[in-house]
């Protein structure tokens, strides 16, 4: 078979940068980001911190959707469900805050 | 068609006297095969389509059995007939079999099952296994149930909530909870397989809009089942694990919120009353042209009604939870929000009302059962606006006009259309017509037997009857005894079906492909259809409901 | 960046018709609607347990705060770069059914399975580190660690709902896997099968992103 990587030729090697530069980009942005949430949660800086802790793993959730379930290759339907699916989560949140807020 | 061999490992062998059936069509579902095993091991969409309709019907009598305990008890108003604590059992087996296992699956499992596929012009659902393990994992949850009732039942309600469902109730709450937490995978595996087949299965030709609004009612209702039911396994999860370990996440005395767990209740449960109405708006769209022989009015309003109630339906589960210490802002939201969902349902009463205007109505079986639904519909919708209004809320909470007003939308609405469905498509099931007579009979029985029974509580709710005790007031008798009366109407309606669709199955006359002359793909193949429903690819090349238009004038029409 | 559409897939690399469906491409269609449908209902039923933590947040911060303050915070950040690798994994193992190169692929699949198993002996041994320092409070026979904050118990437990619920997806998320990679070794397989490779992976992601969640609703936003 095609195994070992040194016995790759030029071109399976032109191939395999290819499929792969996608996923191990992701891959990095999401131990980098990881890393800054990490450092946040150890050091806490500042007292509001959890909002851009948030705001980080919004980030990370978008990459692995985005890249790695490979959405914005998906037709208009599939990116519809899966919208669906986060915009439902807010209903269940928001309407719910409106009894714990108000309170 | 050589469908001739596995006729012949049939019970012809058995019995040759009989002589072998001549096959001047071809061999159709439910003889393709005749083993047991070919049965409970059908991949085939119409075949577990029967399976659920063997099942839910078994669980509708057990229901039906229980809510007889209950009135029978109610005529007395002082528990002489059942101890308190029958009485919650009676009522919560009453609630939990008629909403998990009859209520939610009815219309959907059954008639979904069978009609998405053949109204689309597919060979079958898009993961026919999984349709398969839905009706295996259904009845696994109901057996977890059924032994909860047969160790000696539970008290809760249907509604199991904490803290009385988890720390007070010494019944058997925990199997209870964990069938109607199994139960609530095969909702999901059946929404999905509808969601996935009504977008990927559709045959050429067949566009959105010349969907019947049967499909779009079980798109809609399918949706419901994907984003809702998931959020009440969780609520389960957590309530079994309360029950079990006191986890306290509900429990008041470590802290816990009791009204959390409404909130994630009621995030399905409210959406679940579309589950059930819903699929039953479907087949009235389906019904009421048919026996008007006039297109549908309005079709694309009836099918964005569909998606619109499936949405807003997610905005106002907390009109349940007006007395329990919401906050007003939540009150006042939730409040507000109910009353749009009066628009759609509006909407789609005003376009049958309008279909069956100046139509050719013909009042047979299927359609006296949607005039039914109709009527009481209304009924039973603006009651929910009452309901709505938050001071009028505070004063008929919990009472019996609560019970009358979702018993309007929940037998007068799904009920009748279930039935009236069942007699709609039931030449197509089982390629057999039923008596008419006994038909038009049993269905004026159950709309009399419906309305005695249930519009007496609008009254008794209202003079501030609370629902769930067995025993009231001495003055409340004469309206506690007529809807007794009316409800053993309502077991006589309920029970004629069940003889002579029965008896139709071996001695009902043979039916045509199209008895109604009804418009729509299912009644384009053979009664009953053969395995992969269509014996050639159809084609869709018009509109849904092309019904023949009529003038004005009576009697003369072209097509 | 030079990309249009997904990278082709290899010759002799496909999908078998099932019998009732039309076409390939409406079977495929198919399949990646409804993993994505099934994920969506996950979503969900994972929401409604964060749900729950920010509603115990919102109404008892201090408890809250005790208790996730006793949470094995370095574990959980290791288990996530662990999940993070195996996604890495997942989509070399995609990568390599749409190439064709069979081995490499199963090889990548093993890898995942490896790690997904790594994160839940880590999480069992966190589960084993809570356990020494009392801090199972739903075990009635034991002393609780913070039992001074009632309400901190019932973060704790919901931590327990949460980390095992998604634990248990792992577990079969790692059984389905490996019965599909010793499928997948078989000659043929990617010219029938590929794209279960596909509606897999993107199970695996989800688990990872519902990890991804898991982690600083539960471990990092409440310290």
């Amino acid at each position: 078979m095609r195994n070992p990587l040194a016995r790759l030729t030029d071109e399976d090697r032109a191939r395999l940068r290819q499929h792969l530069r996608v996923p191990v980009l992701s891959f990095l942005a999401l131990l980098g980001l990881l890393a800054v949430n990490v450092t946040l949660g150890a050091t806490l800086p500042f007292a509001q911190v959890w909002a851009l802790e948030l705001a980080v793993v919004a980030v990370m959730v978008a990459v692995i959707l985005l890249f790695s379930m490979e959405i914005r290759h998906e037709p208009p339907l599939v990116r519809l469900f899966a919208g669906l699916g986060f915009f439902w989560v807010a209903i269940l949140v928001g309407m719910t805050l409106t009894d714990y807020l108000g309170r | 068609m050589s469908g001739t061999s596995a006729i012949e490992s049939g019970f012809a062998e058995r019995e040759p006297h009989i002589p072998e059936p001549t096959l001047d069509r071809p061999i159709d579902y439910l003889h393709a095969q005749s083993t047991l095993r070919s049965w409970f091991l059908a991949t085939d969409h119409k075949r577990i389509a029967i399976l659920y309709l063997a099942s839910i019907t078994a669980f509708f009598i057990i229901g039906a059995v229980a809510a007889g305990i209950v009135r029978l008890a109610l005529v007395v108003p002082d528990g002489a007939i059942l101890t308190n604590d029958t009485y919650n059992k009676a009522f919560t087996i009453h609630g939990v079999v008629m909403v998990w296992f009859f209520l939610i699956p009815s219309i959907p499992a059954t008639f979904g099952n069978f009609l998405i596929p053949l109204m689309i012009g597919a060979k079958d659902l898009a993961f026919p296994k999984l349709n398969l393990t839905s009706w295996y994992i259904f009845m696994a949850g109901a057996l977890f149930t059924m032994v909860s009732v047969v160790l000696g039942g539970v008290d809760t309600g249907w509604t199991f909530y904490a803290p009385l469902s988890t720390a007070f109730s010494n019944s058997w709450v925990l199997p209870a909870l964990i069938g109607v937490t199994i139960v609530g995978f095969s909702s999901i595996l059946t929404g999905l397989n509808f969601v996935v087949t009504i977008h990927t299965m559709r045959t050429p030709g067949m566009t959105w809009f010349r969907l019947p609004i049967f499909v779009w009612a079980h798109y809609a209702t399918s949706l419901i089942f994907l984003l809702a039911t998931p959020v009440i396994t969780t609520a389960l999860i957590l309530l079994i694990l309360e029950r079990a370990f006191h986890i306290g996440v509900f429990d008041p005395a470590y802290g816990g919120d009791p009204v959390l767990f409404q909130h994630l209740f009621w995030f399905y449960s409210h959406p679940a009353v579309y589950i059930m109405v819903l699929p039953g708006m479907g087949v009235i769209s389906e019904i009421v042209p048919a026996f008007a022989q006039k297109k549908l009015f309005g079709y694309r309003f009836v099918a964005y009604a569909s998606i619109g109630l499936a949405s807003v339906t997610f905005f106002v589960w907390g009109h349940h939870m007006f007395v329990n210490g919401q906050s007003d802002l939540a009150s006042l939201a939730f409040s507000a929000l109910s009353f749009a969902v009066a628009v759609p349902s509006a909407v789609k009463v005003y376009n049958w009302t309008a279909t069956i205007h100046k139509g050719r109505i013909r009042l047979d079986t299927p359609m006296l059962y949607a005039m039914g639904y109709i009527g009481l519909f209304v009924l039973g919708g603006l009651t929910g606006l009452y309901l709505a209004t938050l001071a009028i809320n505070q004063h008929i909470h919990a009472t019996y006009f609560v019970v009358a007003h979702f018993h309007y939308i929940m037998v007068g609405g799904t009920v009748l259309a279930f039935l009236g469905g069942l007699h709609f498509w039931w030449p197509k099931f089982t390629g057999r017509m039923y008596n008419e007579a006994w038909g038009r009979i049993s269905a004026l029985f159950i709309f009399i037997g419906f309305n005695v029974t249930f519009f007496p509580q609008f009254i008794l709710g209202y003079l501030g009857m609370p629902r769930r005790y067995g025993t009231y007031p001495p003055e409340f008798q004469l309206l506690n005894v007529l809807s007794s009366a009316g409800a053993t109407i309502l077991a006589a309606g309920y029970l004629f079906p069940m003889v002579y669709l029965l008896y139709s199955l071996w001695f009902g006359r043979r039916a045509p492909a199209n008895p109604w002359d009804a418009k729509g793909l299912e009644w384009e193949t053979a009664s009953p259809p053969p395995p992969h429903n269509f014996l050639s690819l159809p084609e869709v090349p018009r509109v849904p409901y092309d019904y023949p238009i009529q003038e004005r004038e009576s009697g003369r029409q072209h097509t | 960046m030079s990309r249009e559409a997904e990278p082709p897939m290899a010759p002799g690399v496909g999908v078998a018709r099932v019998e009732h469906f039309a076409t390939v491409e409406q079977q495929r269609h198919a399949a990646v609607l409804g993993i994505w449908a099934w994920l969506v209902t996950e979503l969900l039923l994972f929401s409604a347990l964060f749900l729950v933590a920010l509603v115990l947040r919102l109404q008892h911060p201090e408890a809250v705060k005790a208790a996730a303050l006793h949470l094995k915070f370095w574990i959980g950040a290791v288990n996530t770069v662990v999940l993070i690798c195996s996604s890495l994994t997942m989509s070399m193992a995609i990568a390599f059914s749409r190439m064709g190169w069979q081995r490499a692929m199963v090889r990548a699949m093993l890898a995942t399975a490896a790690l997904g198993s790594l994160f839940l002996v880590l999480k069992g041994y966190e589960y084993y580190a809570d356990y020494e320092e009392h801090m199972m409070p739903f075990l009635a026979l034991r002393p609780y660690a913070l039992a001074e904050t009632p309400a901190s118990r019932l973060f704790v437990n919901l931590y327990y709902v949460a980390t095992s619920l998604h634990g248990l997806h792992l577990f079969t998320g790692i059984s389905i896997l490996l019965g599909m990679t010793w499928m997948a070794a078989k000659p043929g397989f990617l010219a029938r099968h590929q794209n279960w490779i596909e509606v897999y992976g993107l199970y695996w992601h989800f688990i990872d992103l519902i990890w991804i969640l898991a982690f600083p609703i539960l471990y990092v936003v409440n310290r």
